[in-house]
Protein backbone atom coordinates (compact mmCIF):
# COMPACT_ATOMS: atom_id res chain seq x y z
CA UNK A 1 0.00 0.00 0.00
CA UNK A 2 1.67 3.31 -0.80
CA UNK A 3 1.23 6.32 1.70
CA UNK A 4 -1.22 8.37 -0.68
CA UNK A 5 -3.25 4.91 0.17
CA UNK A 6 -3.60 5.64 4.16
CA UNK A 7 -3.69 9.44 3.61
CA UNK A 8 -6.62 9.19 1.20
CA UNK A 9 -9.08 7.58 3.64
CA UNK A 10 -10.71 9.76 6.49
CA UNK A 11 -11.71 7.03 8.62
CA UNK A 12 -8.15 5.36 8.89
CA UNK A 13 -6.43 8.39 10.12
CA UNK A 14 -9.18 8.58 12.54
CA UNK A 15 -8.30 4.83 13.78
CA UNK A 16 -4.92 5.76 13.68
CA UNK A 17 -5.62 8.76 16.10
CA UNK A 18 -8.11 7.06 18.44
CA UNK A 19 -5.40 3.96 19.13
CA UNK A 20 -2.77 6.40 18.93
CA UNK A 21 -4.69 8.38 21.97
CA UNK A 22 -6.70 5.65 24.19
CA UNK A 23 -3.86 2.29 23.60
CA UNK A 24 -6.21 -0.60 22.57
CA UNK A 25 -9.73 -1.52 21.46
CA UNK A 26 -12.10 -4.00 20.28
CA UNK A 27 -13.92 -3.42 16.78
CA UNK A 28 -17.11 -2.43 17.86
CA UNK A 29 -16.18 0.33 20.35
CA UNK A 30 -14.16 1.67 17.44
CA UNK A 31 -16.94 1.86 15.13
CA UNK A 32 -19.16 3.25 18.04
CA UNK A 33 -16.51 6.11 18.31
CA UNK A 34 -16.29 7.03 14.61
CA UNK A 35 -20.08 6.20 14.38
CA UNK A 36 -19.60 3.63 11.09
CA UNK A 37 -21.35 0.35 11.04
CA UNK A 38 -19.03 -2.81 11.98
CA UNK A 39 -18.15 -4.18 8.72
CA UNK A 40 -16.55 -1.13 7.58
CA UNK A 41 -14.50 -0.55 11.18
CA UNK A 42 -13.67 -4.55 10.30
CA UNK A 43 -12.46 -3.15 6.34
CA UNK A 44 -10.12 -0.09 7.32
CA UNK A 45 -8.55 -2.02 10.53
CA UNK A 46 -7.99 -5.05 8.89
CA UNK A 47 -6.01 -2.94 6.24
CA UNK A 48 -3.61 -0.70 8.83
CA UNK A 49 -3.25 -4.65 10.32
CA UNK A 50 -2.03 -5.96 6.82
CA UNK A 51 -0.03 -2.97 6.66
CA UNK A 52 1.85 -3.77 9.65
CA UNK A 53 1.02 -0.29 11.52
CA UNK A 54 -1.69 -2.06 13.82
CA UNK A 55 -1.95 -5.59 15.71
CA UNK A 56 -4.79 -7.76 16.58
CA UNK A 57 -5.18 -9.90 19.85
CA UNK A 58 -7.97 -12.49 20.04
CA UNK A 59 -9.75 -13.36 22.96
CA UNK A 60 -11.74 -16.46 21.74
CA UNK A 61 -14.47 -13.94 20.25
CA UNK A 62 -13.49 -10.25 21.08
CA UNK A 63 -10.67 -8.78 18.55
CA UNK A 64 -8.87 -6.17 20.36
CA UNK A 65 -6.67 -3.52 18.00
CA UNK A 66 -3.32 -1.73 19.06
CA UNK A 67 -0.78 0.11 17.25
CA UNK A 68 2.23 -1.86 16.39
CA UNK A 69 4.74 -0.05 18.52
CA UNK A 70 7.95 -1.74 16.22
CA UNK A 71 5.88 -0.88 13.05
CA UNK A 72 8.13 2.11 11.77
CA UNK A 73 5.50 3.22 9.45
CA UNK A 74 3.43 3.36 13.17
CA UNK A 75 6.07 5.57 14.44
CA UNK A 76 5.99 8.08 11.63
CA UNK A 77 2.36 8.41 11.92
CA UNK A 78 2.30 8.93 15.58
CA UNK A 79 5.04 11.76 15.09
CA UNK A 80 3.24 13.52 11.96
CA UNK A 81 -0.23 13.31 13.86
CA UNK A 82 1.76 14.95 17.23
CA UNK A 83 2.99 17.47 15.16
CA UNK A 84 0.11 18.16 13.32
CA UNK A 85 -1.55 18.50 16.73
CA UNK A 86 0.68 20.65 18.58
CA UNK A 87 1.10 22.85 15.56
CA UNK A 88 -2.81 23.72 15.25
CA UNK A 89 -2.21 24.57 19.53
CA UNK A 90 -0.12 27.38 18.87
CA UNK B 1 -2.74 29.62 66.87
CA UNK B 2 -2.83 30.73 63.12
CA UNK B 3 -5.45 29.66 60.80
CA UNK B 4 -3.27 28.00 58.95
CA UNK B 5 -1.90 25.42 61.58
CA UNK B 6 -2.98 21.99 61.76
CA UNK B 7 -2.65 19.05 64.04
CA UNK B 8 -2.26 16.69 61.09
CA UNK B 9 0.71 16.17 59.65
CA UNK B 10 -0.50 13.43 56.61
CA UNK B 11 -4.17 13.33 57.12
CA UNK B 12 -3.94 10.55 54.23
CA UNK B 13 -2.61 8.27 56.64
CA UNK B 14 -6.11 7.39 57.95
CA UNK B 15 -7.94 7.19 54.80
CA UNK B 16 -9.74 4.25 54.77
CA UNK B 17 -7.93 3.15 51.00
CA UNK B 18 -4.49 4.01 53.22
CA UNK B 19 -2.22 0.79 53.88
CA UNK B 20 0.04 1.13 56.90
CA UNK B 21 3.37 -0.60 56.42
CA UNK B 22 2.77 -2.32 59.99
CA UNK B 23 0.07 -3.95 60.91
CA UNK B 24 -0.07 -4.23 65.34
CA UNK B 25 -1.83 -7.56 66.55
CA UNK B 26 -1.82 -8.89 62.81
CA UNK B 27 1.15 -10.15 62.43
CA UNK B 28 0.74 -14.22 63.45
CA UNK B 29 -2.07 -13.67 60.66
CA UNK B 30 0.05 -11.79 58.12
CA UNK B 31 2.92 -14.59 58.93
CA UNK B 32 0.00 -17.22 58.15
CA UNK B 33 -0.63 -16.26 55.19
CA UNK B 34 3.09 -15.61 53.99
CA UNK B 35 3.03 -19.44 54.22
CA UNK B 36 -0.03 -20.17 52.64
CA UNK B 37 1.53 -18.75 49.94
CA UNK B 38 5.28 -19.11 50.15
CA UNK B 39 4.82 -21.24 46.85
CA UNK B 40 3.90 -18.23 44.83
CA UNK B 41 7.69 -17.08 45.16
CA UNK B 42 9.53 -20.61 45.42
CA UNK B 43 7.77 -22.53 42.84
CA UNK B 44 5.17 -20.25 41.01
CA UNK B 45 3.07 -22.51 38.65
CA UNK B 46 3.32 -25.92 40.66
CA UNK B 47 -0.01 -25.17 42.32
CA UNK B 48 -2.84 -22.73 43.10
CA UNK B 49 -3.78 -21.82 46.61
CA UNK B 50 -7.33 -20.27 48.68
CA UNK B 51 -7.58 -18.94 51.23
CA UNK B 52 -10.29 -17.15 53.33
CA UNK B 53 -10.07 -14.40 55.85
CA UNK B 54 -12.98 -14.46 58.11
CA UNK B 55 -13.58 -11.70 61.02
CA UNK B 56 -16.06 -8.92 61.98
CA UNK B 57 -16.31 -4.88 60.49
CA UNK B 58 -13.00 -3.22 61.16
CA UNK B 59 -10.72 -6.35 62.53
CA UNK B 60 -8.62 -5.65 59.51
CA UNK B 61 -9.48 -8.40 57.09
CA UNK B 62 -8.63 -5.88 53.85
CA UNK B 63 -6.10 -4.11 55.24
CA UNK B 64 -4.50 -7.52 56.20
CA UNK B 65 -4.52 -9.16 52.50
CA UNK B 66 -3.52 -5.45 50.82
CA UNK B 67 -0.54 -5.49 52.88
CA UNK B 68 0.30 -9.35 52.54
CA UNK B 69 -0.24 -8.31 48.93
CA UNK B 70 1.86 -5.63 48.72
CA UNK B 71 4.80 -7.38 50.10
CA UNK B 72 4.44 -10.65 48.33
CA UNK B 73 4.37 -8.59 44.80
CA UNK B 74 7.34 -7.04 46.26
CA UNK B 75 9.24 -10.25 46.92
CA UNK B 76 8.39 -11.60 43.74
CA UNK B 77 9.85 -8.43 41.68
CA UNK B 78 12.75 -8.99 43.43
CA UNK B 79 13.11 -12.73 42.02
CA UNK B 80 11.67 -11.47 38.37
CA UNK B 81 8.52 -13.51 38.86
CA UNK B 82 5.48 -11.65 37.29
CA UNK B 83 2.67 -12.22 40.22
CA UNK B 84 0.00 -9.51 40.62
CA UNK B 85 -2.41 -9.22 43.38
CA UNK B 86 -5.43 -7.77 42.24
CA UNK B 87 -8.12 -6.82 45.19
CA UNK B 88 -11.85 -6.79 43.98
CA UNK B 89 -14.25 -5.56 46.41
CA UNK B 90 -17.90 -7.62 44.88
CA UNK B 91 -20.00 -5.71 46.27
CA UNK B 92 -18.87 -2.65 44.70
CA UNK B 93 -19.93 -4.63 41.18
CA UNK B 94 -23.06 -5.80 42.86
CA UNK B 95 -21.25 -9.61 43.63
CA UNK B 96 -21.89 -9.96 39.38
CA UNK B 97 -19.08 -12.49 38.12
CA UNK B 98 -18.81 -10.72 35.01
CA UNK B 99 -17.91 -7.80 36.49
CA UNK B 100 -15.49 -8.49 38.99
CA UNK B 101 -13.63 -10.57 36.00
CA UNK B 102 -13.55 -7.73 33.66
CA UNK B 103 -12.18 -5.60 36.32
CA UNK B 104 -9.27 -8.45 36.58
CA UNK B 105 -8.73 -8.30 32.63
CA UNK B 106 -8.69 -4.50 32.97
CA UNK B 107 -5.32 -4.74 34.93
CA UNK B 108 -3.93 -6.28 31.92
CA UNK B 109 -6.08 -4.28 29.05
CA UNK B 110 -7.68 -1.31 30.35
CA UNK B 111 -10.09 -1.11 27.41
CA UNK B 112 -11.11 -4.54 27.61
CA UNK B 113 -14.59 -4.37 26.14
CA UNK B 114 -17.48 -4.79 28.34
CA UNK B 115 -20.04 -6.18 26.70
CA UNK B 116 -20.58 -8.93 23.74
CA UNK B 117 -19.43 -11.86 25.65
CA UNK B 118 -19.99 -14.45 28.51
CA UNK B 119 -18.26 -14.52 32.52
CA UNK B 120 -16.44 -17.82 31.13
CA UNK B 121 -15.30 -16.26 28.02
CA UNK B 122 -13.59 -13.91 30.42
CA UNK B 123 -12.38 -16.38 32.21
CA UNK B 124 -10.77 -17.63 29.33
CA UNK B 125 -9.14 -14.27 28.24
CA UNK B 126 -8.02 -13.69 31.61
CA UNK B 127 -5.94 -17.13 31.60
CA UNK B 128 -5.23 -16.59 27.71
CA UNK B 129 -3.43 -13.21 29.58
CA UNK B 130 -2.08 -14.76 31.97
CA UNK B 131 -0.35 -17.56 30.41
CA UNK B 132 0.97 -15.25 27.47
CA UNK B 133 2.65 -12.94 29.75
CA UNK B 134 3.65 -15.65 32.19
CA UNK B 135 1.88 -14.15 35.07
CA UNK B 136 0.23 -15.40 38.36
CA UNK B 137 -2.34 -13.40 39.87
CA UNK B 138 -3.41 -13.76 43.38
CA UNK B 139 -7.12 -12.46 43.52
CA UNK B 140 -8.48 -11.02 46.78
CA UNK B 141 -12.54 -10.63 46.85
CA UNK B 142 -13.64 -8.46 49.09
CA UNK B 143 -16.87 -8.86 50.65
CA UNK B 144 -16.94 -12.27 49.27
CA UNK B 145 -21.14 -12.78 50.37
CA UNK B 146 -21.99 -10.70 47.95
CA UNK B 147 -20.60 -13.00 45.15
CA UNK B 148 -21.85 -16.08 46.72
CA UNK B 149 -25.00 -14.29 47.20
CA UNK B 150 -25.83 -13.23 43.52
CA UNK B 151 -23.86 -16.22 41.58
CA UNK B 152 -24.08 -19.00 43.79
CA UNK B 153 -21.99 -21.86 43.43
CA UNK B 154 -21.67 -22.21 40.22
CA UNK B 155 -19.30 -18.66 39.86
CA UNK B 156 -17.29 -20.05 42.60
CA UNK B 157 -16.60 -23.13 41.74
CA UNK B 158 -15.72 -22.15 38.06
CA UNK B 159 -13.14 -20.16 40.27
CA UNK B 160 -12.05 -22.91 42.51
CA UNK B 161 -11.91 -25.83 39.63
CA UNK B 162 -10.64 -23.48 36.24
CA UNK B 163 -7.17 -25.98 36.73
CA UNK B 164 -9.12 -29.10 35.96
CA UNK B 165 -9.95 -27.71 32.42
CA UNK B 166 -6.80 -26.75 31.99
CA UNK B 167 -4.29 -30.30 32.19
CA UNK B 168 -0.78 -29.59 32.35
CA UNK B 169 -0.97 -26.17 32.33
CA UNK B 170 0.89 -23.75 34.92
CA UNK B 171 -1.56 -22.71 38.02
CA UNK B 172 -1.60 -18.80 37.53
CA UNK B 173 -4.74 -18.08 39.67
CA UNK B 174 -4.88 -18.21 43.31
CA UNK B 175 -7.88 -16.76 45.95
CA UNK B 176 -8.28 -14.30 48.71
CA UNK B 177 -11.70 -14.99 49.75
CA UNK B 178 -12.82 -12.02 52.39
CA UNK B 179 -16.11 -12.28 54.22
CA UNK B 180 -17.59 -11.41 57.88
CA UNK B 181 -18.11 -15.34 58.81
CA UNK B 182 -18.75 -18.71 57.33
CA UNK B 183 -22.65 -18.48 57.25
CA UNK B 184 -22.75 -17.61 52.90
CA UNK B 185 -20.18 -20.75 52.46
CA UNK B 186 -23.32 -22.79 53.68
CA UNK B 187 -25.26 -22.02 51.20
CA UNK B 188 -22.48 -23.34 48.36
CA UNK B 189 -23.38 -27.01 47.16
CA UNK B 190 -21.18 -29.65 49.09
CA UNK B 191 -18.52 -29.95 46.61
CA UNK B 192 -17.55 -26.21 45.67
CA UNK B 193 -17.50 -25.70 49.94
CA UNK B 194 -14.66 -28.65 50.39
CA UNK B 195 -12.75 -26.59 47.27
CA UNK B 196 -12.62 -23.03 49.70
CA UNK B 197 -12.78 -24.35 53.55
CA UNK B 198 -9.28 -26.24 53.71
CA UNK B 199 -7.33 -22.83 54.68
CA UNK B 200 -9.30 -20.31 56.84
CA UNK B 201 -8.03 -17.68 58.78
CA UNK B 202 -10.28 -15.96 61.46
CA UNK B 203 -9.42 -12.55 63.02
CA UNK B 204 -10.69 -12.00 66.53
CA UNK B 205 -12.37 -8.21 67.43
CA UNK B 206 -9.50 -6.09 68.59
CA UNK B 207 -9.13 -5.65 72.47
CA UNK B 208 -8.96 -2.53 74.10
CA UNK B 209 -5.41 -2.17 74.03
CA UNK B 210 -4.64 -3.67 70.98
CA UNK B 211 -6.79 -0.53 69.46
CA UNK B 212 -4.75 1.88 71.80
CA UNK B 213 -1.86 0.14 69.87
CA UNK B 214 -3.11 0.40 66.60
CA UNK B 215 -4.54 4.09 67.18
CA UNK B 216 -1.09 5.20 68.45
CA UNK B 217 0.53 3.93 65.35
CA UNK B 218 -1.45 5.64 62.94
CA UNK B 219 -1.18 8.62 65.42
CA UNK B 220 2.13 8.74 64.81
CA UNK B 221 2.00 8.79 60.64
CA UNK B 222 -0.70 11.31 60.73
CA UNK B 223 -0.98 13.71 63.72
CA UNK B 224 2.23 16.28 64.87
CA UNK B 225 4.06 15.23 67.74
CA UNK B 226 2.27 15.40 71.03
CA UNK B 227 -1.11 16.59 69.29
CA UNK B 228 -3.22 13.74 70.32
CA UNK B 229 -2.82 12.65 74.27
CA UNK B 230 -2.68 9.29 75.62
CA UNK B 231 -6.20 10.06 77.25
CA UNK B 232 -7.68 11.22 73.77
CA UNK B 233 -6.32 7.60 72.14
CA UNK B 234 -7.52 5.47 75.59
CA UNK B 235 -11.09 7.43 75.25
CA UNK B 236 -11.36 6.70 71.27
CA UNK B 237 -9.94 3.22 71.67
CA UNK B 238 -12.64 3.05 74.58
CA UNK B 239 -15.43 3.70 72.21
CA UNK B 240 -13.84 1.62 69.24
CA UNK B 241 -14.32 -1.11 71.60
CA UNK B 242 -17.48 -0.69 72.46
CA UNK B 243 -18.63 -0.79 68.67
CA UNK B 244 -17.45 -4.18 68.41
CA UNK B 245 -13.62 -3.91 68.43
CA UNK B 246 -14.04 -1.87 65.12
CA UNK B 247 -10.34 -0.24 64.58
CA UNK B 248 -11.55 1.12 61.17
CA UNK B 249 -14.45 3.38 62.88
CA UNK B 250 -11.40 4.59 65.74
CA UNK B 251 -9.59 5.47 62.52
CA UNK B 252 -12.34 7.47 61.39
CA UNK B 253 -13.31 8.86 64.52
CA UNK B 254 -9.39 10.23 65.18
CA UNK B 255 -9.80 11.73 61.79
CA UNK B 256 -13.04 13.29 62.71
CA UNK B 257 -11.82 14.75 65.98
CA UNK B 258 -8.50 16.14 64.35
CA UNK B 259 -11.00 17.91 61.85
CA UNK B 260 -12.64 19.15 64.94
CA UNK B 261 -9.49 20.47 67.06
CA UNK B 262 -7.99 22.30 63.50
CA UNK B 263 -12.07 23.95 63.08
CA UNK B 264 -11.51 25.19 66.61
CA UNK B 265 -7.98 26.00 66.26
CA UNK B 266 -6.67 24.16 68.95
CA UNK B 267 -3.18 22.21 69.72
CA UNK B 268 -4.46 19.32 70.73
CA UNK B 269 -7.07 16.99 69.72
CA UNK B 270 -8.87 16.85 72.63
CA UNK B 271 -11.72 14.29 74.66
CA UNK B 272 -14.00 17.04 73.41
CA UNK B 273 -12.96 16.95 70.42
CA UNK B 274 -13.70 13.23 70.15
CA UNK B 275 -17.13 13.94 71.59
CA UNK B 276 -18.00 16.33 69.22
CA UNK B 277 -17.09 13.98 66.29
CA UNK B 278 -18.94 11.02 67.92
CA UNK B 279 -22.00 13.34 67.78
CA UNK B 280 -21.57 13.78 64.34
CA UNK B 281 -21.50 10.24 62.97
CA UNK B 282 -23.96 8.59 65.93
CA UNK B 283 -27.46 10.11 66.20
CA UNK B 284 -27.83 12.88 68.14
CA UNK B 285 -28.51 13.17 71.47
CA UNK B 286 -32.04 12.31 72.24
CA UNK B 287 -34.13 14.50 74.00
CA UNK B 288 -36.59 12.32 75.60
CA UNK B 289 -33.56 10.30 77.28
CA UNK B 290 -32.90 13.32 79.07
CA UNK B 291 -36.34 14.38 79.96
CA UNK B 292 -36.86 10.82 81.31
CA UNK B 293 -34.38 11.46 84.10
CA UNK B 294 -35.21 12.40 87.41
CA UNK B 295 -34.24 15.90 88.82
CA UNK B 296 -31.43 14.43 90.80
CA UNK B 297 -29.97 12.68 87.82
CA UNK B 298 -30.41 15.32 85.91
CA UNK B 299 -28.20 17.73 88.58
CA UNK B 300 -26.03 14.97 89.02
CA UNK B 301 -25.50 14.19 84.82
CA UNK B 302 -24.80 18.65 84.60
CA UNK B 303 -22.42 18.36 87.60
CA UNK B 304 -21.10 15.16 85.00
CA UNK B 305 -21.20 17.49 81.81
CA UNK B 306 -19.50 20.78 83.54
CA UNK B 307 -16.00 18.55 85.28
CA UNK B 308 -15.65 17.39 81.42
CA UNK B 309 -16.32 20.80 79.75
CA UNK B 310 -13.62 22.58 82.52
CA UNK B 311 -10.89 20.03 82.48
CA UNK B 312 -10.84 18.04 78.46
CA UNK B 313 -9.63 15.58 80.60
CA UNK B 314 -11.17 11.60 78.94
CA UNK B 315 -12.92 10.39 82.25
CA UNK B 316 -12.97 11.72 85.53
CA UNK B 317 -13.71 10.03 88.46
CA UNK B 318 -16.69 9.50 90.55
CA UNK B 319 -14.96 12.01 93.97
CA UNK B 320 -14.57 14.64 91.50
CA UNK B 321 -18.05 14.42 89.85
CA UNK B 322 -19.72 14.63 93.55
CA UNK B 323 -17.53 17.08 94.38
CA UNK B 324 -19.35 19.53 91.13
CA UNK B 325 -23.11 17.79 92.01
CA UNK B 326 -22.89 19.23 95.56
CA UNK B 327 -21.99 22.65 93.96
CA UNK B 328 -24.79 22.10 91.67
CA UNK B 329 -27.64 21.17 94.41
CA UNK B 330 -26.65 24.45 96.13
CA UNK B 331 -26.81 26.50 92.88
CA UNK B 332 -30.09 25.02 92.11
CA UNK B 333 -31.12 24.81 95.94
CA UNK B 334 -31.77 21.32 96.14
CA UNK B 335 -30.73 19.07 98.56
CA UNK B 336 -27.84 16.74 98.02
CA UNK B 337 -28.84 12.87 98.23
CA UNK B 338 -26.23 10.23 99.13
CA UNK B 339 -23.25 9.12 97.61
CA UNK B 340 -24.70 5.25 97.58
CA UNK B 341 -27.93 6.98 95.59
CA UNK B 342 -26.04 8.83 93.34
CA UNK B 343 -23.53 5.74 92.19
CA UNK B 344 -27.45 3.96 91.23
CA UNK B 345 -27.77 6.97 89.08
CA UNK B 346 -24.53 6.45 88.04
CA UNK B 347 -25.87 3.32 87.02
CA UNK B 348 -28.73 4.35 85.08
CA UNK B 349 -27.35 6.83 83.16
CA UNK B 350 -24.72 4.49 82.00
CA UNK B 351 -27.65 1.52 80.94
CA UNK B 352 -28.82 4.49 79.22
CA UNK B 353 -25.81 5.02 77.08
CA UNK B 354 -25.01 8.77 78.13
CA UNK B 355 -22.20 7.83 80.31
CA UNK B 356 -19.62 5.02 80.66
CA UNK B 357 -18.13 3.48 83.99
CA UNK B 358 -15.45 0.84 84.45
CA UNK B 359 -14.59 0.19 88.05
CA UNK B 360 -10.80 0.16 89.30
CA UNK B 361 -9.57 -2.14 92.50
CA UNK B 362 -10.99 -5.03 94.02
CA UNK B 363 -12.76 -5.73 96.73
CA UNK B 364 -14.98 -3.51 99.28
CA UNK B 365 -12.43 -0.69 100.17
CA UNK B 366 -10.28 0.87 97.56
CA UNK B 367 -12.26 0.67 94.80
CA UNK B 368 -12.70 4.05 92.12
CA UNK B 369 -15.27 4.50 89.55
CA UNK B 370 -14.21 6.27 86.58
CA UNK B 371 -16.30 8.24 84.10
CA UNK B 372 -16.41 8.66 80.66
CA UNK B 373 -18.49 10.62 78.42
CA UNK B 374 -18.02 9.55 74.97
CA UNK B 375 -21.15 10.22 72.71
CA UNK B 376 -21.83 13.85 73.95
CA UNK B 377 -19.75 16.98 73.85
CA UNK B 378 -20.22 18.16 77.52
CA UNK B 379 -20.87 21.63 76.27
CA UNK B 380 -23.93 20.54 74.65
CA UNK B 381 -24.97 18.21 77.58
CA UNK B 382 -24.73 20.82 79.75
CA UNK B 383 -26.68 23.73 76.98
CA UNK B 384 -29.41 21.03 76.87
CA UNK B 385 -29.43 20.48 80.17
CA UNK B 386 -29.07 24.37 81.81
CA UNK B 387 -32.36 25.04 79.14
CA UNK B 388 -34.31 22.36 80.89
CA UNK B 389 -33.85 24.15 84.55
CA UNK B 390 -34.23 27.37 83.27
CA UNK B 391 -37.25 26.42 81.80
CA UNK B 392 -38.34 24.82 85.38
CA UNK B 393 -37.51 28.05 86.98
CA UNK B 394 -39.41 30.08 84.46
CA UNK B 395 -42.43 27.53 85.32
CA UNK B 396 -42.22 28.02 89.21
Amino acid sequence: MNVEDVFCSRLRIEILKILFNVGELNVSEIARRLRINYVSASKHLKILEDEGILQRKMFGRIRLYRVNEQSPKAKALQNLIDVWKHQNKK
Amino acid sequence: MSQSRSVFKDETKLDINYVPRNLPHREHELGLLRGFFGFALQSPGRMAQRVMITGDVGTGKTALSQRFGADITHEASTRGINLRYVHVNCREYGGSLFLILHHVVSVFHPNFPKRGYSAEELLGALMQILDEEDAHIILSLDEFESLVEREGSEAVYKLTRLQETRQNKPQRLSLVCILRNLDKIGQLDASTRSTLQSNIIGLDRYAKEQLVDILNDRVSLAFESLAVPEGTVELIAEIAFSESGNARFGIELIWRAGKYADAEGFDTVTPECVREAVSSIFPAMRRDDLATLSLQEKLFLLAIARVFKENQKASVSLTEAEQTYRVVCEEFNTPPISHTQLWKYLKDLSNLGIVETQVFGTGTRGRSTSISLPRIPAHELEKELRSFFEKRLEKS
